[in-house]
């Protein structure tokens, strides 16, 4: 026994007695209560937690910090939901289908969105995207279930989320100020009227276009002598407009 | 019989039992059944099955208490949810582990596979029943218990390593290599130490070594040899520091890797029901058995069958230690486990016995009283 390591490593209070006082001393301090927090009956959101997880985070925190900008299941709120399908475009994993929820009429039904959770990656670009606010992420974590099938949140159960009341968690991103606008392409458009009749906030509006002098030999266009308008403080781009049109004579443009 | 011993329970139990058979049968058959023949059979049977459910019951119990001290060790709870304060949860896992299909290894050695964990567990069993839980409360009053007991107890090396060869794995032949290694080497400063308190009390009838212990308990004038007891213990139980042999990382469960279900579960069982033993072992060894020091008020120890509440409270709290060490202290290399074997633990258990001898000679120590003389 003549190197350190060997002395060492038969040091009696430095190997024995040390750790087995640290483990009384743990043992003494989790009689009590120990750290763990007994899940299903007791919840880290819980009131009386809250002090525990702003030491364990580090830092205080308040109603709104650390818990609420948690990104769980969404919260639908069906009313307000203008059906402009921003929320399935923007969905990076299409986890997100429209599906036709009462309350629209029968020739432009309503669509709301439904969910694939086995699908979702929580990364909340379709809250961000909903210009109506009315999809947001909650708190809410638990998703556990029995079935696969049981993964698919219906807009109803969306909606039944959002009843709960639970802290919302608003990922809107400020909007850049030169974002495209819906451009015409003149003439092509032959006035169908379809924008119009699709456009989930009525923002577009036909015009009149006065009908061209035919001139000798020319054959006008076969169409209706009408133009929309995008009334561009209502559109909340949107693109249905531009899915819509027969003739793709809508496009993105730079703001005019 | 004016004490209530086991024998004596099984023997009523049987007589009552027969006696009752006895009523409803026809006068030649009654005669035959209620003979004390018969009674004396049928009270041999009763009393091995009810230390076979004592050592069972009482090793399950141990694991949830085990799990549960650990748990607060680690600053959780263990099991919570089966039972009261999950009591019944390792209940559920046996149950599991029995329902289990049984699987062997196609170029394992049939006889030696199924033998190792059989005898490993019965042998376990053999020493259960021999140490006294209370006064009488025990199989065999014979003059050699405490010898035979470690006898027994020392056969261990050769069932788990006849169980690992079987078991043609190089990791379980691995861990019952260091077993049987971890075993023997542990085995000379156990019996050294066994042997100081063989010197002070006289004897090797585990009953009169605890009612030598009537004017103080051993722990206090050899607390040397305890000290090399309870490192034994822990060597010979494999638990935490001394668990090399099975070693969960690096080893796979050492020399039970292969084995799985019930077979399992007896190696399991066995090595709770040792570590049960052991613990029993260091209660009558040193610490007074199932008796209490005379400054106990008399109505804490008169109560019926008090002796095996006050043992099994003492038991459990040394076992209590036991896990006390494990949440504690990491597993040693096996150079050091066998160093501090070979050149610690033997020179500490010589020196016990040289202080036992001492201790015999002046017969009195200033704190602890006089011992009574040997062999009393």
């Amino acid at each position: 026994m003549t190197d350190g390591e060997s002395a060492a490593a038969s040091n009696p209070v430095l190997y024995v007695v040390r750790p087995m006082a640290t483990a009384a001393r743990q043992f003494a301090k989790s009689l009590v209560r120990p750290s763990t927090i007994v899940y299903p009956f007791e919840r880290l959101e819980d009131p009386q937690f809250r002090g525990e997880v702003a030491v364990a985070a580090g830092k205080p925190i308040g109603v709104g910090a650390i818990w609420d900008n948690y990104r769980g299941v969404h919260a639908l709120n069906v009313a307000t939901c203008i059906s402009c399908n921003l929320c399935a475009f923007s969905c990076p994993d299409l986890c997100i289908e429209m599906v036709t929820v009462p309350g629209g009429d029968p020739k432009h039904p309503k669509k709301c969105p439904e969910i694939d959770y086995g699908k979702c990656s929580y990364c909340g670009f379709c809250s961000d995207a909903c210009p109506e606010g009315c999809l947001t992420m909650t708190t809410r974590y638990e998703l556990a279930t029995a079935k696969r099938a049981e993964m698919v949140y219906s807009p109803a159960k969306l909606y039944e989320v959002f009843q709960h009341k639970l802290p919302m968690n608003p990922i809107r991103l400020e909007r850049p100020a030169n974002e495209d606008a819906i451009l015409l392409d003149p003439p092509l458009c032959i006035g169908c009227n379809a924008c119009a009749r699709d456009c989930p906030t009525q923002c577009i509006t036909m015009l009149d276009v006065p009908k061209p002098e035919a001139k000798p030999g020319e054959k006008l266009p076969k169409r209706i002598w009408k133009e929309p308008v995008v009334n561009d403080s209502d559109c909340v781009r949107c693109g249905t407009c531009i899915s819509v049109c027969p003739k793709e004579c809508l496009f993105w443009g730079g703001r005019a | 019989m004016s004490q209530v011993t086991l024998y004596s329970v099984a023997y009523t139990l049987s007589d009552d039992l027969l006696r009752a058979i006895g009523s409803v049968l026809p006068a030649s058959a009654r005669s035959w059944v209620t003979s004390s023949d018969a009674v004396t059979a049928l009270a041999l049977l009763v009393f091995g099955a009810i230390l076979l459910a004592a050592s069972m019951i009482n090793t399950i119990v141990l694991i949830w208490w085990e799990r549960k001290l650990l748990g607060r060790f680690m600053d959780r709870r263990g099991a919570m949810h089966v039972g009261y304060a999950g009591l019944l949860q390792n209940f559920a896992d046996g149950l599991k582990l029995f329902r289990k299909h049984t699987f062997r290894p196609r170029e394992a050695d049939s006889l030696g596979f199924y033998f190792g964990p059989t005898a490993y567990l019965a042998t376990s069993m053999m020493i259960f029943g021999l140490l006294p839980i209370s006064s009488g409360w025990n199989a065999g009053a014979i003059p050699l218990t405490l010898l035979l007991a470690l006898a027994i107890f020392s056969f261990a090396p050769l069932f788990i390593f006849v169980s690992a060869w079987s078991s043609n794995n190089k990791y379980s032949l691995m861990g019952g290599m260091r077993s049987a290694a971890q075993m023997i080497a542990y085995e000379v400063p156990l019996l050294l130490a066994v042997v100081a308190v063989i010197i002070v009390a006289g004897s090797f009838d585990l009953t009169t070594i605890v009612y030598e212990q009537q004017n103080y308990w051993f722990w206090g004038p050899l607390v040397v040899a305890l000290i090399v007891f309870v490192a034994g213990m822990l060597a010979e139980m494999e638990r935490i520091p001394f668990d090399l042999p099975e070693a969960e990382a690096e080893l796979v469960e050492g020399w039970n890797t292969e084995y799985g279900g019930m077979l399992f579960a007896f190696f399991m069982l066995a090595d709770y029901l040792r570590a049960l033993v052991g613990s029993i072992l260091v209660v009558l060894l040193f610490l007074g058995g199932w008796t209490l020091p005379s400054w106990v008020p008399g109505s804490l120890t008169s109560f019926p069958l008090a002796g095996i509440v006050w043992f099994m409270v003492k038991t459990y709290l040394v076992f209590g230690l036991f896990v006390w060490v494990r949440a504690a202290l990491p597993r040693v290399r096996t150079d050091q486990l066998l160093r501090v074997g070979w050149n610690r633990m033997i020179p500490l258990a010589l020196l016990s016995v040289f202080l036992a001898a001492v201790l015999v000679t002046v017969r009195c120590v200033p704190v602890f009283g006089c011992v009574p003389s040997p062999g009393v």
